[in-house]
Formats: structure tokens, sequence, C-alpha cells
């Protein structure tokens, strides 16, 4: 057994050692440890019965003395599910039991482990290594991998008042998204698969329940999973029977049958006007993922280069280079940045690395910057270099220019879009999703393509709604109904 | 500041003509009649190439550009209200609250054909010091096609000091009614000739925005932000214009004052006593409204009972209040209304307060209304 991509997966709390964790941080009542209990059952994963979700992620050895019970209370429920095509992975705690944990899991039948860190061991079971967020070891990673530390997808608490967003800087709400750190993460790891592990928040109960079916679509419209992971409040109405937990878990399921159903985008690549080139590391990884997110919540589509490898191929399509580091480029990305310029691209940097004797001109009072025009291109230097996130990622739109958009909203509200392209039958895709818990209404989605008409997706509708297009030069403008956590559009032909 | 200058000659020739209605109108704070002038109404049902030919039998039934424009710098404070990505439902905000671009470069050509010098083209977007080709480019408006319109097109954003060395001080003749005066964007003092080209619509706070109220946005927010600095203009704008309407803090203390620290703090007050001030200390030459497709209930999206419609009027004038007044007897309201009455039940008329400046006339009896007659064009905004 390999580690398998097309596995769904979701954490399944349950059991001895679930149940010690939440007594010695003293969340837990009675009910819960019912609850945990229950979860352990085989009759618990008929909650499962018609969803895509085909993993579980089970704690198997934590370096506590319930780890043995646990490996014992699982056994039935690791049986049944094995029965039912569940593959399950066992996570299991660093220290000095790890080799016996995964002998045991491998004899248990669980299809992997995962690793907190790792082994200097070789396993005969498949092994996941799981990262915190700001320390995945790229070169190390797993083919699939799992990072901590994630945000929980949706408007920031403190642009809130009441059920109202405020507008941030920008003048659009301010959101939580991990898209930025997908898209980094598939420049870094690529062809590797991101598990995204992160939780409910703690208010989240049964009457104002978490948004799941945005933390699945926040992950998945930028190529990543999330390990599914409901609260415990939701897990014990859903044991109940709960009309609202049942439907808060199958919305949630209907978002996750939508992607499962269209397994096709995950190979689609994300489009981008933009490169941003750093090496993401040390002192440059709180800029560059700063800048990655400030830059998508601006709508802004672009592509994210590892600063070696960047430049070395073509990269067409693309009109401006942001080179975030302080490092200048090597001799080779030198040539192709200037030649990238000349062509009439823009390169945005901190200094300025092209040819003597050109004299900078100002651009635009609002702007500081020096322009140097070379060629039919422009290298643009920031005078007091990059050091609010937020202020380069504005003004890289700006030097871009919003002319060179590929996709904009309008009456955008909570929402955000991501555009990809299908490299080989040339179809775009524009994924929308709404980032509150409210749907949104009278969302227009322009694309920089004209064509006719559009095929509408939504979660929960099991074919596509063509949805006519209405010129707005140089592309095409389409109104999209209510958009409830998200939608995605499948636009034919290229730019015009 | 260049002012229109007049002789004694002309001057006397004028009270000949105006003497039978000047006797008859109100007396000004300044102890002059208020103005009174031509204003042109052209029926135009949809945007397409009928707009420029309204427009331009709307500029020749004033008399023509020309003698006004000639060789000279042209400024136009363009309606771009709310964000670039605001919309009525689906409908793009040319077609709803902003003035639309097929107006603009209408204005922008005919201008040009005219034989104006240069012509810049200004508005002060919210919240941002970005260029204003960028705001509208974020609308899907191409700047280009403005550039294409004349020889000699500038863009400026007025919200910071933008391409200026300093703001541009404008006293308020008579003192003012809410500031001795405003602090504004260069553009606003670099020009011979000011145009306001505005949308007709109703408005939550002034009961209309024409002409007149579209001057509100010439203020810069750096200096009368929500986010503006408390002692010098900020270097790029913070919030929008709350304070104005609410009172809530005071401009940046390099600006003139306040008339009354311990005056009203409400909206309906404040706001149409700005404006008065405004269009009293910048004088606009040319005052055009884009009325072919609007919305009635409010003055962008975000207004209440709103509606997208059709009226199909183009109005043009050279004296704002009048124009406005026309504007307003168009929409189905009456200009002499106050406060109580449509469409200021909640606020003071702006064209009054205009008007006791000595601005000019919102009395239709003193107005020549020339092209469509009011009754033929008249859409009743409140029964749309």
């Amino acid at each position: 057994m390999n580690l398998d991509p097309k596995w769904v997966p979701m954490k399944w709390p349950c059991g001895p050692l679930a149940w010690a964790r939440r007594n010695k941080s003293k969340s837990g009542g009675a009910e819960l440890k019912e609850t945990l209990a229950a979860w352990a059952q085989p009759a618990a994963l008929d909650l499962l019965k018609g969803t895509p979700v085909n993993c579980l992620v089970v704690e198997w050895a934590d370096g506590a003395p319930e780890d043995s019970a646990q490996q014992q209370a699982l056994k039935p429920l690791l049986e049944a599910g094995r029965r039912r095509g569940i593959n399950f992975v066992g996570k299991v705690a660093a220290g000095e039991g790890v080799a016996a944990a995964v002998a045991s899991a491998r004899a248990t039948g669980l299809s992997a482990v995962m690793l907190a860190e790792p082994s200097g061991h070789s396993f005969d079971l498949p092994v996941l290594l799981q990262f915190p967020r700001d320390k995945v070891a790229w070169k190390s990673a797993t083919r699939i991998f799992s990072s901590t530390g994630n945000e929980w997808p949706g408007l920031k608490l403190e642009t809130m008042q009441g059920d109202t967003a405020i507008a941030g800087p920008t003048g659009v709400p301010w959101v939580n998204s991990n898209a930025w750190f997908s898209l980094l993460a598939d420049e870094l790891a690529p062809g590797k698969t991101r598990w995204l592990d992160f939780d409910p928040p703690e208010a989240a109960n049964v009457a104002h329940p978490a948004n799941y079916a945005l933390a699945v679509a926040d992950s998945q419209a930028y190529g990543s999973q999330w390990i599914i992971s409901l609260d415990d409040n939701l897990r014990t109405a859903l044991l109940k029977g709960n009309p609202q937990a049942t439907s808060v878990w199958s919305k949630t399921c209907e978002t996750v049958t939508f992607f499962a159903s269209h397994r096709e985008w995950e190979g689609f690549q994300s489009q981008g006007i933009l490169a941003v080139i750093s090496d993401f590391l040390g002192d440059n990884a709180f800029l560059g993922g700063e800048v990655l997110n400030l830059l998508n919540r601006r709508g802004i589509q672009f592509q994210v280069m590892e600063r070696s490898r960047a430049l070395s191929t073509p990269t067409p399509g693309l009109k401006a280079i942001l080179w975030l580091d302080k490092d200048a480029p090597s001799a080779d990305q030198l040539a192709n940045l200037l030649a990238f310029v000349r062509q009439g691209g823009l390169v945005i940097a901190t200094a300025y690395w092209g040819p003597s004797g050109v004299m900078p001109k100002n651009r635009d009072p609002s702007l500081d910057y020096k322009m140097y025009n070379i060629g039919q291109g422009q290298i643009a230097v920031s005078v007091e270099g990059f050091q609010d996130p937020y202020q380069v990622a504005v003004d890289a739109h700006l030097l871009v220019s919003r002319r060179n958009d590929l996709v904009r909203l309008y009456n955008p509200d909570t929402t955000n879009c991501h555009s990809s392209l299908d490299p080989i039958h040339k179809r775009r895709l524009v994924q929308i999703l709404n980032y509150s818990s409210s749907p949104v209404s009278f969302v227009t989605l322009w694309v920089n393509t004209r064509t006719r008409s559009a095929r509408l997706w939504s979660p929960g509708v099991s074919d596509f709604l063509s949805l006519p297009g209405v010129p707005a030069a140089p592309g095409t403008e389409f109104g999209l109904p209510t958009i409830a956590v998200n939608c995605a559009l499948e636009v034919e032909g290229l730019n015009s | 500041m260049t002012t229109t200058r007049c002789s004694r000659r002309k001057f006397l020739g004028a009270i000949g003509a105006t003497a039978g209605v000047w006797l008859a109108r109100p007396t000004t704070f300044l102890g002059r009649p208020a103005p009174a002038g031509r204003v042109a109404v052209g029926m135009c049902p949809e945007y397409g190439p009928e707009v420029i030919s309204t427009m331009a039998t709307l500029f020749d039934q004033l008399g023509g550009l020309e003698g006004l424009v000639r060789g000279k710098t042209v400024a136009i404070k363009l309606n771009l209200t709310g964000g670039a990505f605001d919309r009525l439902g689906y409908i793009p905000a040319g077609m709803t609250h902003w003035v639309h671009p097929e107006v603009v470069g209408a204005t922008v050509h005919l201008l040009a054909k005219a034989g104006a010098y240069r012509i810049r083209l200004l508005e002060s977007p919210m919240s941002t010091a970005e260029p204003l080709e960028e705001f509208m480019l974020q609308a899907n408006w191409e700047p280009r096609n403005f550039l294409s319109a004349a020889s000699r097109v500038e863009f400026e954003n007025t919200n910071y000091l933008g391409f200026g060395k300093k703001y541009s001080r404008f006293m308020v003749p008579g003192g003012g009614l809410m500031f001795k005066g405003y602090d504004l964007n260069h553009s606003y003092e670099d020009c011979d000739v000011f145009v306001s080209l505005a949308k007709l619509k109703e408005h939550v706070t002034a009961g209309v925005t024409l002409t007149m109220k579209n001057c509100f946005g010439i203020t810069p927010c750096t200096i009368y932000g929500d986010g503006s600095p408390e002692d010098e203009p900020g270097r790029v704008p913070r919030g929008g214009r709350g304070p104005f309407h609410d009172g809530s803090r005071l401009p940046a203390k390099s600006a003139p004052p306040l008339v009354d620290l311990s005056g009203s703090k409400e909206g309906g007050y404040r706001v149409p006593r700005v404006v008065a001030d405004l269009v009293a200390a910048r004088p606009v030459h040319l005052a055009i409204i884009d009325g072919v497709h609007t919305m009635t209930g409010g003055e962008g999206p975000w207004a209440t009972g709103r509606h997208y419609v059709k009226p199909g009027l183009l109005i043009a004038g050279t004296n704002c209040v009048n124009t406005d007044a026309v504007g307003m007897a168009l929409m189905g309201f009456d200009p002499m209304a106050d406060r109580g009455t449509p469409p200021f039940e909640t606020c003071d008329s702006t064209l009054r307060l205009a008007e006791q400046l000595g601005v000019g006339t919102r009395d239709l009896r003193q107005i020549e209304v020339v092209g469509t007659p009011i009754s033929k064009g008249r859409f009743d905004f409140r029964r749309a």
C-alpha cells in the first residue's frame, strides 16, 4: 500500500487517547467521553456512507500510557472500516517509541502513519510527514504531506461587528485563508499532495456551526485537501441524529463531493500575470508569505516561483516579476530578467540591476518607485525597500496595472476567486469562494476572455448551468447566482 | 486661481437686460441677485452615438463652447462615487450611479473640438491615492478612450496632493456657511475652466446629487477624511468624508477653520452647506448632467429602495444652481422646495444655500430652458 493522493482524509478523534487529551486540558465532560467512545465503534462509520471520505486519521501513539488501550480500542473500528474500503492513517507522536508504534500500526492494518518529524528509521509502512506551516522541510516532504498552523478560513473576527463585516484598508472585508500557502506549497513541493490540518474555532457549536464547507473549498480550490475536522459538539449532536448537525454534515459532504467529482481540476495550473520570486526561507519567509496572502486577497492572479528555479523556462503570459528578496539574481537569471524587460516586461525589485547609465523617472506621485526604462519594458525600484507587505501588494498591483487583470469580481462583498488553466484543453477555470457564512448575491465575474457562455458548477447540483456571457470589452461578464460557499466557472477559449 | 473678469460695459449691459427679473429675485448674503442663465435639455434614450450629437446640440444651444474654452485648460470633475467594484445588481456603475464613460468621452471630444488646450479629468476615488486611470480600469473603463478623444488629456486623483507641490486654498466669498475656506488639490486652481460632470440622482443625505453635490468630492480626504492627521494633511487618504457629514472630527489644522464650532452635527444640515460653500469658492463654469440611464432612491447601490431607471436625459448649463434646478424639475421635484419637502425631507436645500451665496438662482421662472421643455422631459423619480 502506498500513499494515495485520492484519499479524502478526515480526523476521527476517538478512544482513550482522545479522551486523555481532552481530560488533561479539562475540555471534556461525561457526554464527550461517551461521544469519543461511540466514535470508536464501527457503527459510527455509518456517517461516511455515501460520502467521498475514504481515509480516517486516528490517533495511534502519543507516547502516553493510554497508547496500548487506544490501539486495542480501535481494532473493531479498523476492521469494519477496511471492509468498507476505508483507509486509516495513524498519528504517531515523535519519541523513542516510534518504531514500535509503526510496527503495531502495520500489524493492525493501518495504511500509513503520520509522523511529526522525519525519523532515522526505515519503515515498511508508508509514512506521511506533518510539519508546522512555517517550518516545512520542502525537500523532505512525503508524497502526501501535512501542515499544521493553518488558519480557519473566513472573515477575520476583528473585522466583524455582529454579523456585519467591516472593511479592511482595501475596502474589502479582511478574510483568513490558506490559499497563499497552498499556492506556495504547490511551487515548493511540486507534485506532492497537501493535507491541511486545522480545527474549527472553539466557539463553534451546533447552533452556530463553523463553516466546514468553506474549510473544504478554501483548501481544494487552491489544490490542497483539508483533513476534515468536526468540533466535539457537532460530533455529539450527529450521534444523536440532531437535524441541524446532520444538515451541517450534509453540506460539508456536498462540498467534498463537489471537488471529488471534478478531480480533473487538480491538474489545472494557476494562472498569473505576476510572478512572485523568493526563496521563501529564513528572513524572506515572512515577507514572502504575507505578500502572497495580500496579493491573493486583492484578487491579483499570480504565480509563485522559487528563486533558484525561477526563470529557467519561458513563462508565457507573464507581464511582471516581483523579485522580493534583497539577494541579487544569479548571472543567468539577470540575463533572463533583462531579456524579459527588454521585451516589454516589468520587474519590481528593491535594487536596480540593469545596465548602467539609465536615468530613473518617477511614474506617479502615489507610487514611491524609481522607474528605469529599458528596451520596451521597465524596472521599478522601491525607494524605501519592501517593508510593509500590504504596501508591496498594493504597489505591485498598480505597477502591473489593472489593465492586465485576468479576472475581476464586481460586488465582491466577501468573495474571492482563483483562475487556473487546463494546460491540455485550454479550458479556463475560475473558482469563486464566499468567506462569509451568509450567502452573497449579485456578484459579477469579469474574465479577460471573449466568450459567449460558461459552465457554472455548484455544490449539490450534479449538472452544470450554462451561463450566458455579456460582452464587456476586452472580456466578458457573467452575473453569478447567489453563492452560498463556492462555485466554479469553466470558460472555453483563451485570451482574445 | 483664475476668476472671470467682467468689464463695466458688460456689467451694465447685463443689468439692463435682466433688470426686470433681478428686482424679483431673493436677496443673497452678498447683497446681489443670484445669476440666472440658460440651461439646455436634450432627450437621449440610450448611450451610443446619439450621446455626442445630443451633447453637441446642448452646447450649441448654450451659445457654443468656443468662447469658454478655446486655448484654455479645462478641468472636469467626474462623478465616480463609491468603490469601482460597486454595482446596483449586475449593472455596470456607468449605467446607474457613475457618469457614463460615453458622456465623459463625448464631453472631452466636444471640448477639444471647441479649442480647449488641455483637458484634465479629475476625481477623488474612495479611500485611495492610486492613479485615476487605475481606478477607472478597475471598473472596466478604458482610459485610453479618453486620451484618444482629444490631444492633451490628463488624469489626476484629487483625493490627495497628487502632482502638486502644495494644496490650493479656496476661500468662500462672504465667509462661508460651514468652513471659511477649503484646501484642495492643485488641479482645481490650475485650470481656466471648471466643469462639473454629474449624474441625475437622488441623495440619501442631501436630497439630490447633481452638478453641485458632485463637487463634494473635490475635497481631499488627506485633509477632510476620517483618518486624516490632526495637524497636517496625510500623505494618502484614509477613509471617507464622514467628518463632513457628522462633525465627528475637524479637518487637519492646516486647513481653514469651521465657521461655527458649536454648529449642528446633522448630515442634512452640514453636507448641503459644505457643498454650497464649495461651489461658491470654486465656481463651476459648465455644469453637465448625465440622466440617460441612472438610479432612483439614492446616490449609489448602497442606498435603500433603489431602482435602475432610464430617464433618457442630458442637461447642460453654465450655472450650476440653474442647471441643478432644471435637473430637479426634470426629476419631478420642485427646485424651490426646502427642508421637509421632497427630496429634502431630512435636509436643507443645497440649491437655496447656494442661491443665498449668490452662486445662481433656483427659480425656474428666471432660468431660460432651451431644447426639450421640462414638461416633456420630466421623469418622476418618486414614481419610477
